[in-house]
Parts: C-alpha cells; structure tokens; sequence
C-alpha cells in the first residue's frame, strides 16, 4: 500500500465514520430535545353552537347562539444554561372567559408573574321589566297605571369578574424563599335583588373592588421548616347604599316608604400575621404549630335618610366593626411501634367580634333602644387523635376520636327570633379497614359516629319561635358508613365501587320543631377497560340520595280573612333528591396519526317536596292572599344530555388539526319561576309586573375545528 | 514496530468500515458507540446510573421529567434519579443475576410499590415546607395517599396542577363531589374556572383540608362583601356559610342546601308566614302590596323580600332593617 492509497483510505474511512456519527447525533439531539426540552403550542380556531344555552353557559360566555373564536396558547422557554423559564400562556382568548398570565422565572432564585382571569356569570333568567337604572344605585319601579307605568324590555343581568394578579419569588438560599402574591378583582354588573318590602323586582348594583396581599417567608430545612407571613384584604364597595322607589307611589310610611332606602355591603378590611411550623424529631416523629392573629374591620360611615325612612336618633354614625380571630394549633404525628402511627391535634380557634354594641332601632321619642346590632363570637377547642396500625396483608385499621367544644355568644339585648345556645359540644369516632398497595384489591371499610349537644340555651321566650331548634346547633346523632373497593380482575380491567351512607337524627325533647331526620346515600361504580395499547374505555354510573324530615306549625293567632287561614297547622314535609349519573368515554389512537375521544354524559336530578298537614279549624291548608291561591309544590326534574367527540390529525410534525363535535341537551320542569298554572312569574301584584321566563328546554350544538401548531 | 503497530491500526479500521459492507452498518455501529455515550447524563444530574439502560430507546417517556422543574440541572436543588427512587444498587448490578431485576429502592407504582411512607417521605426531602407543612398530619396522608397518587412527575403536564383538568383526578375518590358538580348550580369548575384547589389546600390538616383556616374565611377570598361585620349579622352566615350552601353543587339556585321556605323554616319556627306551608301560587295577586303568605316558596322564596339575607347595614328605624328587608 502506497502513501497516496493510505491517505485516501484514511480519509475515506474517517469521512464516513464523521458522516454516520454527525448524522446520527443530529438525529439524536432532535429526538432527545423533543423528549426533554419544554414544549409550547399555539392552537387557534374557530366553534359556533348552534342554539342558545343560558343555563349551560352560564359561566362559559358561549350562552348564545353564534360563532367563536378559539384561540389558546402556552409558549415555554428554558434557558438550560441559566435554568431561566419564560413563560406566556393564554386560554381562551377567544372569549369573555379568557385568561392570560406571563412569568419570568430563573428557578431557584428570583422570578415575577402577572395574570389575568375574567369570570362572567350570566344569570340565564329573562326579565321582561319596566325597571329604570338597573345595575345603579337609583332605581324606578313601573307604578300601579296610567303615567306611571313604565314600558316594559327585555333585560338580562349579569357580573363580571375582572382578576388581575402580579407574584414575586424570590430565593435567598436552598432553605430559604420570599412569596409575594397581590390580587385585585374588580366586578361588576347587577344581580338579582328585591325592594325589600315585598316582592318587587329590583336589581342590586354590583361595583366593588377586593385586594388582597400575602407576603410569606418560608423556611425548609432538613428538620425545621417555618412558614410566616401578613395576608391582607380589604373590599371597597363604589355604592354604600341603593334606592328603590315604585314610580307614582306616596311618600307612605317607615316600612312602605315611596322611596326606599337599600343597604349594601360596606368597605371592610382584614389584616392577619401567622406562622405555622414543623419539625421533625426524628423520620417517623414530627411536631407541628399553627399561630395566627387576625382583625377584620368596618367602620365606614352608615348612610342616613330623611324621613320616612330615618334612622334612630342616639343611633351610632359608624358601626365601629371588629372581628379579631385567633388560631393556636399544635400537632404531633410519630410511630411509636413500626406498625403503630398516631396524629394527635389540638386545636383553638376564637372569633371574638369586637365591635361595640349600640342601639340602631328605637323610639325617637324616647331615645330607648329596641333594636341592637348583632356581633356573634364563637371559640372553638377541638382536639383529635388518630391511630393507624399496619396488619397483615397490607391491611390497615385506622381508629380517631375528634372531640370539639365551643363557647358562642347568645345577643343580651334586643329581640331574639330564634334560640341560641352557649355551649356545643360533639364527639366524633371513626373506624376504619382499609387495604392498599396490592395490585390487584384494595378498598376501604370506614364508620363515622358523632353526637353533638347543645346546652345553656338563651331562648326567645315565644312559644312558638322557642318550638325549634335550629338546625346548626340542635342535638344531632350521625351515622355514616363508606364502602370503597377497588379491583382490578384482569390487566386491562379496573373496577371501583363505592357506596356512603349517612344519617342524621335530630333529638326533639321541648323543641319538637325543625330538622328531625337526615339521610344521604351515594352509590357509584367506575370501569375502566384498556382494548389494547392504543384505546382506552371508561364508564361510570353514580346515585346519590338526600332525605329530610322537617316538623313545623302555623298557629291560631295569625289568622286573617285575607289569608283564609286555617287556625292551626302541624305540618310535616319530608324532602327528598335522587340524582343519576352516567357517563362514557373513549380514548385512542387511530392509524399513528390520529387521535379520537368520545364521552357521553347522562344526569338526572329529581326533587319531591311531600307535604302533609293536621288542620284544625275550617278553611284552606294552602293560604289565599289578595285573590291568589297557592297549592302544593310539583316535583322538579333537571335531565342534562351531552355527547362529546373529537378527532386530531396530525398534519405536520409540528402541526394538528383539531375537530370537536358537542351535541347538549337540557331540559327542566323547575317551578321557581312559575306560577301554578305554568305560566311566568310576575313580580308585584299591581305595580311592577315584572314577568321572569326561564328557558326551560335548551338544545344546541357545537362544531369547532382547531389548527394546533406545537414547537419547542 | 511502530510501523507494524501502524499497518496493524490500518488493517483494523479497514476490517471496522469496508467489512461493514454499508453506511446502515457503519450506522449500527454508530449507534452502538451512542450507547456507550449513554454513560453520559441524559436529562438530570448524575442519571447516567439509571439512563444507561432506561434511556430514549427503554423508556422515552421517563426522560419527559426533562421538561419540568424537576429537570431544570441549573437549578442547584433539582434532583437526580436517585433522590427519588433511591441508590438502588441492586436494582443496578443485579448481583444474583436473576431474570428479573430486583425493584428500585423506593417504587412508586407497580408490584413492588413501595410504602405510602417511604414515597412521600423522598418527596417531602424537598417539599416539606410551605403549604405541605402539615402533611403528615393530612386527612390524606392517614388514608394513604401518596404524592403520585395525584401528581404525575415524569410528564410536563401534571393533570392535576391545571385548573381545567384537576377535577378528573380529585374525583378519582371523591365521588359525591363529582355529583354533586354536575348538578345545576355550582361553582364555575367544570368550565374550568376554579378549581378544588381554589378552596381546598389538599396538603394541608385545616378543616374540611381547606385552603384557610374556616368555611368563612376560605368562602371571603372572593365573597368578601359576605364578610362585613354588619349592623345587623344573621347569625348562620356569620359562623359557616356551609349551613345554608352547597359549594359543590345544588338543584337549587345560588348552592342551597334546600329550597325556600324549607331551609329557613329549619330554624325559624314562628306563628307568622315564616311557618308557611310551601305552596306555589296560582297567579299574582289583586291588591296593592304582594302579601307574604303565598310568596314564600316561588321566585326566591323568603329571599324575595328579605334581600339582603347575608346582612344589613341599614339605619332605618324600623323592624324591616333588622329582619334583612333594608
């Protein structure tokens, strides 16, 4: 071999070792950048559904019939070198739901983002009203006739929430971080209201800003971590109050003035400091601390009127408002023997309202009160401890006991409407089996027991009023069992069930009124089958159950010719909810380049209002008032249908094409707004007339097609 | 001899290319010399233990962990293979030489997955602070839920950190709640507005595991015209908005737990109209004024006249401010 043939040979042979090696290594860093690297995508399109939707887009802003844009995006970059992120990403840019953030972040170190969200809420009734100034602080009422009624529209309400957030991060060590996060959401637009004095429609304006700041400092490290920090909150309302005047009406009294007086909402701020801590003793010991102090306050002027609707004279010209609230918690969780875990908790938390008590209703002409304001203080202990030990076969038995204690406030002055008690006291017990890490079964067996008591009752010293026992303090046993299985019988196959019950009994002793029995059952099962690598079905069906038993009684004394009343009534109501779900999806890959899903969802709720009634004395169980006469309650049934497909093609490498098909049906038969008859409820019985329709049957259809382009 | 150890050199890499008999040879043989590469970290710091066998060709999926924070290496914190699934030597040199290897150190799915302890305790070496303080002491951790119960971390979309699709996993347990969602009146999560995460803070040990310490003050990060204090408070919307509403779902508007008249009169026994029978009247009335009696269940109930039913601040001298009417 020559040296020219050596050379050539030699070069030959590196030049396509060079060859096969660059090219390969172009192959893959592609292949090991798309697999690592960040991905981003920009998916732009266009849907339109086909008809109206006001209950189902209620908070989607697609509610109308007609066309949309569909324009969504998250575009993430990483510096690797530096570890910085930029980030932008923006859904539904398209619509009035959008929501845009961007963030710069070199991770573990210093970082900043602002976001934008907006929620509509789009009430779906329609108001045919004469109504003036909706949505502001002055509003006129169509009169009884003639000039004073007022020509009626079409009018729809609704609010908007406009969120704009801005986050700081900022690392000061590995153990050591600073969060900064400040909100401020301005919403607006009017919702449904009433005069106040009798069912007239009125809308109430909706102007208020919320700003909250929450600047923590956390701690972590190996053994210690602490977490400390100021949240603060303050809500301003642009209307401290609203008028409502019934055009043409007189002057009239304090409690049917011509124009009357509405009370919103008042600015109010919350300022609160806390830190909460762990430490971990060892890898199986660990103790922990919760300690906040909080003041909420209000004390912007109250708004006064001129007569009829004056205020009482000694009558405070601030409420003075404050709440201070106090949370001391301490925990413990170790593991005394290695199959033997135990959490314990102790835990206070005190709402003290603060705010000074004055008189706000009373005789102008004797300066005496009638009437306070209200501060209701409750403080509450609880303590808890759970045991867990570890049994054979990865089985697990949990026993807890939760015993909480509170010490509530009872008003000392002015008129009670209902009773309340000082101290309330419940013990709860739980049990548990449960079984988990197999493959193959797992599931839970869980009882709960828990007895609440109330004692040292402040009543109202009405018999009637002083009859029940409302519902949040009465003495109340709960029973509550749930059932958890899950099985997986083959590879392909996974099985859930489920099945709660839960019942409540109301003891009646002197108060046989109110709330006596309680019931809610919940069964579910869920499947999953994987046909092969590529396709994946799911199915799920769930009925749950709700039950009440409500005692109650008219009594003689209110019984007017008006009313037709009868001179007493035992009434008993028992309540009851069955609602049905059923849902199926599918989920694979067609060809390689083709991705197809459907879901189909079924619900159904079913509302019964059984009423029966023990009458003495003649006359209609159901009142009549002013010429119209009431009658028992239907039931009410909400169906939703909704059938979801879609397909994606991918077209390119860094490109899909995107179809979705939604075909959705509702339909109800709610009565709310209704009268017997079925036909629209009318506010006022001369003035006003205000009529409310609820699309009760809403069937549409929506078609989109997207285009996606995906890069990195 | 150095000119035979050259002829020899030559003769070797003659037999290397021209023996290959093609580029898709040479090809092979370049893909056999990426494999020794392999050695070489692929996405973490010091992976090369690991990625040597589950590299791009045996696992494509786990390299995903790439994409995350996990996988940012600048990041003096980020972790390795091993932080997570432990030294596992074993697992690596297969010291009996079984066919099957044994398990990682710490597995988090699988036969041999290992103790809801052991997973969430290679997590929490990191994430301990925060709002995962008080994870131990979590409803979910005493029930076993592990981190990767919920959380996907080889992936750069962990499902359960988006707004619009964290329902499908929390609903994996919460089955009640997925029925209740679906229902007519609820808050906006199906469409992707809120979340559970908005009220619930799943690793903490508060109440309920909600994102603040009470109901009310979780319920006043966005209702806080609800927070007053008032003139005059109602007593039930002071201690716990969940007395009167469903947060996560209702047949009845605005998230009732029942309907008017029959969730008032559970604690407003009186001779007067708040004892109405329910009844839906059959048209308006004749008079002036709309009467109480037959107003009580149609529209929105006792809401139709007691308006401001979270509250008043009224100063009108008249019993109508106190009962919420102003």
């Amino acid at each position: 071999m020559n040296k020219t043939m050596k050379q050539t040979f030699k070069l030959t042979a590196l030049a396509a070792a060079l060859a096969t090696v660059y090219g390969t290594a172009l192959a893959d860093d592609s292949e090991m950048r798309q697999l690592t690297k960040p991905d981003s995508s920009i998916s732009v399109g266009i849907g339109n559904w086909s008809g109206d939707r006001p209950q189902q887009g209620i908070y989607d802003d697609m509610g109308k019939s007609k066309a949309y844009g569909l324009v969504d995006m998250s575009v993430v970059k990483r510096d690797d070198a530096t570890g910085t992120w930029m980030t932008f990403s923006g859904s539904n840019l398209g619509l009035d739901t959008r929501e845009i953030k961007a963030e710069w972040l070199r991770q573990g170190d210093i970082g900043a983002s602002v976001q934008f969200s907006r929620t509509p809420r789009d009430n779906p009734l329609t108001f045919t009203t004469g109504l003036l100034g909706v949505g502001t602080a002055a509003q006129t009422i169509s009169g009884t006739a003639g000039a004073n009624t007022l020509p009626q529209r079409e009018v729809k309400l609704g609010t908007t929430r406009d969120m704009t957030q801005l986050g700081f991060y900022k690392s000061f060590s590995p153990a050591l971080e600073l969060q900064v996060t400040f909100k401020n959401e301005k919403k607006e637009g009017a919702r449904q209201w009433g005069l106040g004095s009798a069912a007239y429609f009125l809308t109430e304006p909706i102007n208020s800003t919320t700003r909250q700041i929450d600047v923590v400092l956390n701690y972590a490290g190996e053994r210690l971590q602490l977490s400390g920090g100021y949240y603060g909150s303050w809500y301003d309302n642009a209307n401290t109050f609203a008028l409502g005047t019934i055009k043409g009406a007189a002057a009239g009294t304090t409690s049917s003035p011509g124009t009357t007086p509405l009370s919103l909402p008042l600015d109010n701020a919350a300022h609160q400091i806390y830190l909460n801590g762990g430490y971990s003793f060892s890898p199986t010991t660990r103790g922990n601390f919760k300690l906040s102090r909080g003041t909420v306050t209000q004390d912007e002027s109250l708004p006064r009127f001129a007569a009829p609707s004056a205020h009482f004279t000694p009558a405070p010209t601030s409420l003075d408002g404050k709440i201070n609230t106090t949370l001391v918690e301490a925990g413990l969780t170790a593991q005394p023997l290695p199959k033997l875990s135990l959490v314990g908790n102790l835990r206070y938390h005190d709402v003290d309202d603060k705010t000074p008590l004055a008189g706000y209703i009373g005789s102008n002409a004797t300066l005496v009160p009638t009437v306070y304001n209200t501060p209701h203080s409750i403080k509450t202990k609880a303590a808890k401890l759970e045991a867990t030990y570890r049994l054979p076969e990865d089985f697990s038995l949990i026993g807890g006991v939760e015993y909480k204690t509170q010490d509530r406030s009872a008003p000392t002055v002015g008129t009670l409407y209902v009773p309340f008690v000082r101290d309330l006291d419940e013990s709860t017990y739980r049990l548990q089996l449960r079984r988990s890490l197999s493959e193959t079964a797992n599931g839970s067996l869980a009882y709960l027991h828990s007895k609440r008591d109330a004692s040292d009752y402040v009543l109202t010293n009405d018999a009637e009023e002083d009859a029940i026992n409302p519902m949040h303090i009465a003495d109340r046993k709960r029973d509550k069992w749930r059932a958890v299985f899950d099985w997986a019988p083959a590879e392909q196959w996974s099985l859930q069930f489920v099945v709660e019950d839960a019942t409540d009994k109301y003891s009646s002793g002197s108060m046989p009124q109110g709330l006596k029995d309680g019931t809610a059952r919940l069964y579910s099962l869920d499947a999953s089958y994987a046909v092969n690598d590529d396709w994946q079905i799911t199915g799920w069906y769930s009925r749950d159950e709700n039950k009440a038993k409500e005692l109650g009684s008219r009594e003689h004394s209110n019984v007017s010719a008006s009313t037709n009343e009868l001179a007493r009534i035992q009434k008993e109501a028992n309540l009851r909810e069955v609602g049905d779900s059923f849902g199926l999806g599918i989920k694979g890959t067609a060809w390689s380049k083709v991705k197809l899903g459907g879901d189909f969802e079924w619900t159904r709720s079913v509302t019964e209002h059984a009423q029966s009634a023990v009458a003495s004395g003649t006359g209609a169980i159901f009142p009549v008032n002013n010429g119209a006469t009431s009658s028992a309650l239907p039931d009410i049934t909400n169906r939703l249908v909704r059938l979801k497909l879609f397909a994606e093609f991918a077209v390119h490498k860094h490109a899909d094409v995107r179809f979705d098909l939604v075909h959705e049906r509702w339909r109800t038969d709610d009565w709310s707004w209704q009268f017997s008859n079925g036909t629209p409820f009318v506010f006022g019985n001369i003035a006003d007339g205000t009529t409310v329709t609820a699309d009760a049957k809403q069937q549409s259809t929506f078609v989109s097609a997207r285009y996606i382009y995906k890069f990195q | 001899m150095m000119e035979f150890l050259r002829k020899l050199l030559a003769l070797f890499t003659l037999v290397a290319v021209v023996g290959s008999g093609s580029l898709a040879q040479a090809a092979d043989n370049s893909g056999q010399a990426t494999k020794k590469e392999a050695a070489k970290d692929l996405v973490l710091k010091g992976d090369a233990k690991c990625t040597e066998c589950h590299d791009e060709a045996d696992a494509p999926e786990k390299l995903a962990i790439g994409k995350t924070r996990h996988g940012t290496v600048a990041d003096g914190r980020t972790p390795s293979c091993t932080s997570c699934h432990g030294e596992s030597d074993a697992h690596v040199k297969n010291p009996q030489g079984g066919k099957t290897r044994p398990p990682v150190e710490v597995a988090y799915k699988g036969k041999f997955t290992s103790s809801p302890q052991a997973q969430t305790a290679a997590c929490l070496t990191c994430h301990q602070g925060g709002n995962r303080i008080f994870w131990q002491s979590s409803t979910h951790a005493g029930r076993d839920v592990t981190c990767t119960s919920c959380h996907e971390i080889h992936t750069a979309h962990d499902a359960v950190r988006d707004k619009a699709k964290q329902t499908e996993t929390c609903f994996t347990c919460h089955k009640e709640q997925r029925a209740q969602m679906a229902k007519p009146s609820h808050h906006p999560v199906p469409e992707g507005k809120m979340a559970c995460s908005s009220c619930h803070n799943v690793h903490g040990s508060n109440p309920k595991q909600l994102a603040r310490a009470s109901t009310n003050e979780t319920c006043y990060t966005c209702h806080m015209e609800k927070r007053g204090p008032f003139v005059h408070n109602h007593q039930p919307v002071s201690e716990d908005c969940g007395i009167c509403h469903n947060p996560h779902g209702s047949t009845i508007a605005n998230l009732l737990k029942a309907r008017a008249p029959f969730l008032c009169q559970d604690c407003h026994a009186s001779g007067g109209h708040p004892q109405q029978i329910a009844g839906l009247p059959d048209k308006r009335g004749t008079a002036s004024t709309p009467g109480t009696v037959v107003m009580g269940s149609v529209g929105r109930g006792c809401v139709n006249c007691h308006t401001n039913i979270h509250g008043s601040n009224s100063t009108v001298n008249s019993a109508t401010a106190e009962r919420f009417r102003r």
